[in-house]
């Protein structure tokens, strides 16, 4: 088709694309007449209004249909996540490094443990009750103020010597760090089935030696009475409760990989695709 | 007939210098090449005499060559054979499928991918895999398609092998005195060679000596009528000569010597091969629009690409992060799907018309055919029979008309004369021709017959009319004949009839009426008196003005014993003349409707033939080219009483050209003849005239179809936009110069084949809006997540999931869909304006029905986010630390936290339901698709069951998708819940609503606004 494959020098297509801007004749710019983009711009604004208000109905009758205190699913939430203190993170995850010998090497360490700390005192702590049974919580009614729920205190002294009170450098400078562990909170989550679930850790590969350590509270248990939790609308000032690992006897100049499984019916610690699931795991390196 | 048609292949080789004139306006290049051709058809050597032309070539006509000559002569011309054009080199056509347009971006998307695989995997990310997945997935698509087009190109460019089989292997050669065996391809001008029956021409050569030679030149000229070879010279041209035989052709019979005059690819088949493979191949109009489509496309994606990555790096990502960015805009937006569907589309048409005994080699022609607005169409095989038939007979002073039709279900006419009984008598005895034997099942006009064309159409008459020929013969046994020359023009035979010797001529009218007394009427003898002979003449110059070939019968009675009788005895007068009987090569019974059907379609029928004009007008006139009331300007002139010249040519619709008139025709002249006469008919033209025809209604900016069968059409063939060679009668060069064949040679599968391009055109318009309208939800995530930094909607794998899995089958089901109209009473598309994709097309695609499915796709994600705990507010801005690998505990809108794994499996289910809501609202568009005026109920909803299967297996393909087992770590798919299938569906049926108020005002303001605007 010698007709439509001519060539055309640049200056052809140059005079071409002016006249596709601009053509005088037919009083078009940009193939349309001024009148014409005018009505086109009008329809495309017409249509783009009716959909967006669409979308915004759609959008509004969504968030009418929403429950404010409970999400409808929870399907990536099975299993809770569990967060270590100080976190720290290098090229290969988690890692606790420092030489006792150079406290600039673990200031950064304390400091972060302090501020995560300031949550847990007893002022932060005021509007929570104290709790003492050893089941869970389970509130059908809003008992507390303003329609919520009352949530149980957890302070930092029941971290005894890991609770930065009467060690305010955490273990550190000793080579006996304190580290803190942490439970991603769930919405309605019932952990443990009745048993209250507590913090294992063992050091990653080598079972024949047993890793020495202190949990605080005692035997490292998370209490079932800050379970379930039911929101931040119905437990504005709930608390995740918290378990300290001192570890001990430490080797020097070595690394070590340590997990820190949270042990307890319905807590999954075994999910090869997401590694903070019922468990964290870190490096730790000591040195003199 | 056809017997001195004139083939030349040089624009008049030997032609006075009128023919150079004519070839001076043509294109330079052009004009160069046959120019070339032109000097190498001055060939002389069949004027020569053997002494001068032993000089010339320097050789000895009884010994041959010595052996040093001969080495030194191949060294010099190099070996006989052709070479094949300098191709390009199969790698590099490879290279070339691989490097198009989109192919380039893709390549450029898979690097930014590898490197950014790279760059995260040394920081050790998470995420990093999924960028080699998409790098190692974008490379295969563009290997897949690459292969496929480089297939598809293989199957149509091997034109060359077919001239290469031609090659002889073996010939006998004389040198130094002796006969040698050796390979024909160490031939050199001036061995002096040996040929016999079965063999094949091992060169072009002059004939020396020849003893019953005659040679099949069908291969090079189409001509199906075995040609005998001998060393006089018989005429100026070398083509038409018979002391020259050409490489290639075949010898059938007989013995001959010659002397090689031309090797290789100087000789006339290699010069017609290297001809063919110097036209380029046209585009076809597809071509075209897809480049033009893709061009578009490719820049929109680069400048949105672009765009997004500049706005990227003023927010402040980092360098790589806006890279990747500009590679998934480009994976977005470009279909990847659509060159597969497109050639799916069309493979499938062409399956559909290979069952209509169209074979389409080449895909693309298949769209070509729709939009073609001329067919050059052969006259002999493609409108007509190819068979000659008794078409009209003359007694009782009457015409007659006989049945012509293939199956003999015409009318047939009185045959209550006694003059028909003789004449019919005369038919069956004067005829040589026999049935062969065994066919007695099989119908007349099928059968096998040993003899000429005309003596075979006698015979077939014969038997069908008056039965049983055989038993007729054996009543009148022969006793002697006198067979046909062309010195005597008539043919005798006397059977014995009881006590008397009957004597049966027939022959040209003319001369034998010259041996008549008397005429029968009635089966009464009357004397053969002045008005008679008028009546005669009448009759005669009526079927031949008609182009039927006429002859003559006449019979007599002998007395005496039949024995020792010799052709001085037969009387030379006094016979009684009994009739004519004219015959024809009918039109096919379906070529007329068909033709009607083009017209109607808006194409041109132009009869292009070797053929006598008179024979072409007829035919052309009876399957309608030359339609009814149509004058040519003979036909003016002759009503009109007025001498030819004064005629007005411009007030003729019709026109008849031969080839000697086009020859003396300046291009542009033949341009305006084409301008000016609807209605046109070339006849006795030589296959580079076709050539000349082709490009002069290019030049109109027609689209050309044209139909071959001979070698020589092969250059015709190619420059047509859309070749289409005999499958009976063609050669094998021309089916490979051809885009498509016909396997039944006839004209009307042409017409069919343009209904399904037409067809095909419409529905792969329909199919490619479907295609490109879900670029718009693609794009559109990745504008958001740059611009409001939500979680990603909707990942590059699932994206190539909707381009090459799941949305495949419907695009494709679209070609089946059904006409909306009858497409076979609009005029052929305007290639330059009625685009493929045209600005509405691309505009409400995108603008219209992809935007309402990015709207149904946000809606349905901020739904599964909403609902699995964030909140749209918190949604936005939440990028930076929902992507945070170090964050395990971010908080959603209810307080709960979030590791990132569980993040991710957020954002993968955020990515299902996009995918989910994109073909749920793509359901709704294939629907709309149906039809682009039409309501859908009108069009019927379930009509197109392919379509429906193709929903089904889409539908089928996501639920496989979202949830077998495995899905979410390999493909990023993860099993949503049921209501987020719902969540899409109004507004799939907004898009259902829309598209039908849509088409309401299509329909009802043709021309107006809306139309303009939204009709695509």
């Amino acid at each position: 088709m010698a007709t439509l494959s001519e060539k055309k020098t640049c200056s052809e297509r140059m005079e071409n694309f002016r006249r596709f801007v601009w053509n005088p004749e037919t009083k078009q710019f940009m193939g349309r007449t001024l009148i014409n983009w005018v009505w086109i711009s009008l329809y495309y604004l017409a249509f783009y209004v009716v959909m967006t208000g669409l979308f915004s109905l759609a959008l509004y009758s969504l968030m009418r249909t929403l429950n404010p205190y409970e999400p409808d699913y929870q399907d990536q939430l099975k299993s809770p996540g569990v967060t270590l203190r100080p976190d720290v993170y290098g090229e290969r995850g988690l890692q606790i490094y420092y030489n006792i010998s150079d406290n600039k090497t673990w200031d950064g360490f304390v400091t972060t443990l302090q501020t995560f700390l300031t949550a847990y005192t007893p002022a932060a702590q005021l509007l929570n009750v104290n709790c003492t049974s050893d089941t869970y919580f389970i509130q059908d009614t809003f008992d507390g103020p303003n329609k919520t729920k009352l949530s149980c205190k957890f302070t930092s002294d029941m971290l005894q010597n890991c609770s930065g009170l009467t060690d305010p450098t955490f273990g550190f400078p000793e080579g006996n760090p304190c580290l803190i562990i942490k439970m991603n909170r769930i919405i309605k989550f019932y952990p443990g089935n009745g048993t209250a679930p507590r913090v294992d850790c063992t050091y990653v590969g080598d079972d024949s030696r047993p890793l020495e350590v202190d949990y605080y509270p005692v035997n490292g248990t998370f209490n079932l009475h800050y379970f379930p939790y039911y929101g931040k609308k119905a437990q504005p000032t709930y608390t995740n409760p918290l378990v300290a690992v001192k570890l001990l006897n430490i080797t020097r100049n070595e690394e070590f990989k340590i997990v820190c499984r949270v042990i307890g019916t319905g807590i999954i610690s075994d999910n090869v695709h997401d590694p903070y699931e019922g468990k964290v795991e870190f490096r730790l390196k000591i040195d003199n | 007939m056809g017997k001195e048609e004139s083939y030349e292949l040089g624009p008049r080789g030997q032609a006075p210098p009128k023919g150079a004139a004519a070839a001076k306006g043509r294109g330079r290049r052009k004009k160069e090449r046959l120019e070339d051709m032109k000097k190498e058809m001055d060939v002389d050597d069949h004027k020569l005499e053997l002494p001068d032309l032993e000089a010339k070539y320097c050789t000895s006509l009884t010994r041959g060559l010595g052996p040093g000559a001969a080495a030194e002569r191949l060294l010099r011309d190099g070996p006989n054979e052709l070479r094949p054009p300098r191709g390009t080199p199969e790698c590099l056509k490879f290279a070339r499928q691989l490097a198009g347009g989109l192919q380039c971006l893709m390549w450029v998307a898979a690097a930014i991918c590898l490197v950014a695989f790279g760059i995260q995997r040394g920081q050790g990310d998470l995420t990093s895999a999924d960028d080699l997945y998409l790098a190692i997935a974008l490379i295969a698509v563009v290997v897949v398609t690459g292969c496929f087009g480089y297939y598809q190109e293989f199957k149509s460019t091997n034109i060359i092998a077919s001239f290469k089989n031609l090659v002889p292997q073996q010939a006998t050669v004389i040198r130094e005195g002796d006969k040698f065996q050796i390979d024909a391809n160490q031939l050199v001008v001036g061995d002096v060679v040996e040929i016999k029956g079965g063999d094949r021409v091992p060169a072009d050569i002059r004939i020396l000596s020849a003893q019953g030679c005659k040679v099949d030149n069908s291969s090079l000229t189409g001509e199906s009528e075995p040609q005998t070879r001998s060393p006089e010279c018989t005429h100026e041209s070398p083509l038409e000569t018979r002391n020259i035989a050409f490489f290639s052709t075949m010898c059938l019979e007989g013995t001959a010597t010659g002397l090689v005059i031309n090797t290789g690819d100087r000789t006339i088949i290699g010069r017609i091969a290297s001809l063919a493979s110097g036209v380029e191949n046209e585009k076809t109009p597809i071509a075209i629009e897809i480049e033009h489509f893709v061009d578009i496309i490719a820049g929109l994606a680069i400048f949105f690409g672009g765009t997004f990555f500049v706005v990227a790096m003023v927010i402040g990502y980092p360098f790589l992060r806006a890279m990747v960015f500009f590679m998934a805009i480009v994976v977005a937006y470009v279909p990847e799907g659509l060159l597969a569907t497109v050639t799916v589309c069309l493979s499938l048409t062409a399956k559909r018309l290979a069952r209509k005994n169209c074979v389409v080699k080449n895909l693309e022609a298949v769209e070509t055919l729709g939009s073609t607005s001329v067919i050059c169409s052969d006259k002999t095989g493609t409108l007509t029979q190819n068979r000659m038939t008794v078409a009209h007979l003359w007694f009782d002073n009457q015409i007659h008309t006989a049945d012509t039709t293939e199956d003999q279900s015409g009318q047939s006419f009185d045959q209550s004369s006694e003059t028909w009984r003789a004449l019919s008598r005369i038919v069956t005895l004067c005829n040589r021709a026999v049935f062969k034997p065994g066919q007695d099942n099989v119908p007349v006009a099928k059968r096998e017959v040993i003899g000429d064309a005309s003596e075979t159409a006698l015979l077939k008459f014969a038997e069908a009319t008056v039965g049983n020929v055989a038993e007729q013969r054996s009543r009148y046994p022969k006793v002697f004949e006198v067979p046909f020359t062309s010195a005597n023009k008539f043919q005798v035979s006397v059977h014995e009839a009881g006590e008397r010797l009957l004597l049966v001529l027939k022959g040209a009218p003319e001369r034998v009426l010259e041996r008549c007394g008397s005429v029968m009427l009635k089966g009464q003898e009357l004397p053969l008196d002045q008005q008679w002979r008028e009546a005669f003449e009448s009759a005669y110059a009526e079927l031949g003005g008609r182009g039927e070939r006429v002859l003559g019968f006449c019979q007599g009675y002998l007395e005496g014993p039949g024995e020792g009788l010799s052709a001085e005895q037969l009387p030379g007068e006094g016979l009684c003349f009994t009739g004519l009987v004219a015959m024809i090569d009918p039109p096919r019974a379906s070529v007329p409707a068909a033709v009607r059907k083009c017209r109607t379609a808006g194409i041109r029928v132009i009869m292009v033939t070797g053929d006598h004009p008179i024979t072409a007008r007829a035919i052309a006139g009876s399957v309608g080219i030359i339609s009814e009331g149509s004058e040519t300007p003979e036909d003016l002139a002759a009503r009109l009483r007025l001498p030819l010249e004064q005629v007005d040519y411009r007030q003729a619709r019709a026109r008849v050209l031969t080839g000697a008139q086009l020859q003396e025709m300046e291009p542009a002249a033949l341009v305006d003849a084409l301008r000016t006469h609807p209605e046109m008919v070339f006849a006795r033209t030589s296959p580079q005239q076709k050539l000349i025809i082709v490009e002069s209604c290019q030049r109109l900016g027609a689209i050309v179809a044209v139909t071959g069968d001979g070698v020589n059409d092969s250059p015709a063939l190619k420059k047509a936009d859309i070749g289409v060679a005999m499958g009976i009668a063609g050669s094998d060069a021309a089916k490979n110069a051809a885009d498509m064949i016909l396997l039944d040679d006839n004209f009307a599968s042409i017409v069919t084949g343009v209904e399904q391009g037409r067809l095909i055109f419409d529905n792969l318009k329909k199919s490619i809006a479907y295609t490109l309208t879900k670029n718009i939800p693609e794009l559109t995530p990745y504008l958001v997540y740059i611009t409001a930094s939500v979680p990603l909607p909707l990942g590059c794998i699932t994206i190539l999931f909707i381009e090459l899995c799941t949305d495949i089958f419907p695009s494709v089901s679209l070609a089946y869909e059904r006409a909306e109209s009858d497409i076979m009473h609009l005029k052929p598309r305007n290639p330059r304006r009625d685009r493929l994709v045209n600005e509405p097309l691309a505009a409400y695609s995108y603008f219209q029905i992809g935007a309402m499915q990015s709207f149904a796709g946000f809606v349905d994600y901020f739904v599964a986010l909403a609902q699995e705990g964030w909140w749209p507010a918190l949604v936005l801005g939440l990028r930076p630390r929902w992507e945070d690998t170090r964050e395990q505990e971010l908080q959603d809108s209810y307080g709960q936290q979030w590791t990132f794994a569980q993040r991710l499996r957020q954002q993968y289910t955020c990515y299902t339901v996009f995918f989910i809501s994109i073909e749920m609202c793509q359901i709704a568009d294939v629907l709309i698709r149906k039809t682009r005026r039409l309501s859908l109920l009108q069009q019927g909803l379930l009509r197109n069951h392919i379509l429906v299967i193709a929903i089904v297996f889409q539908v089928s393909i996501g639920c496989f998708l979202c949830y077998c087992p495995g899905m979410p770590y390999i493909f990023n798919f993860m099993p949503i819940r049921f209501q987020w299938w719902l969540v899409p569906m109004p507004f799939g049926i907004l898009i259902l609503l829309y598209d039908e108020i849509r088409k309401l005002g299509v329909r009802r303001h043709p021309g107006s606004w809306w139309d303009r605007e939204l009709y695509y």
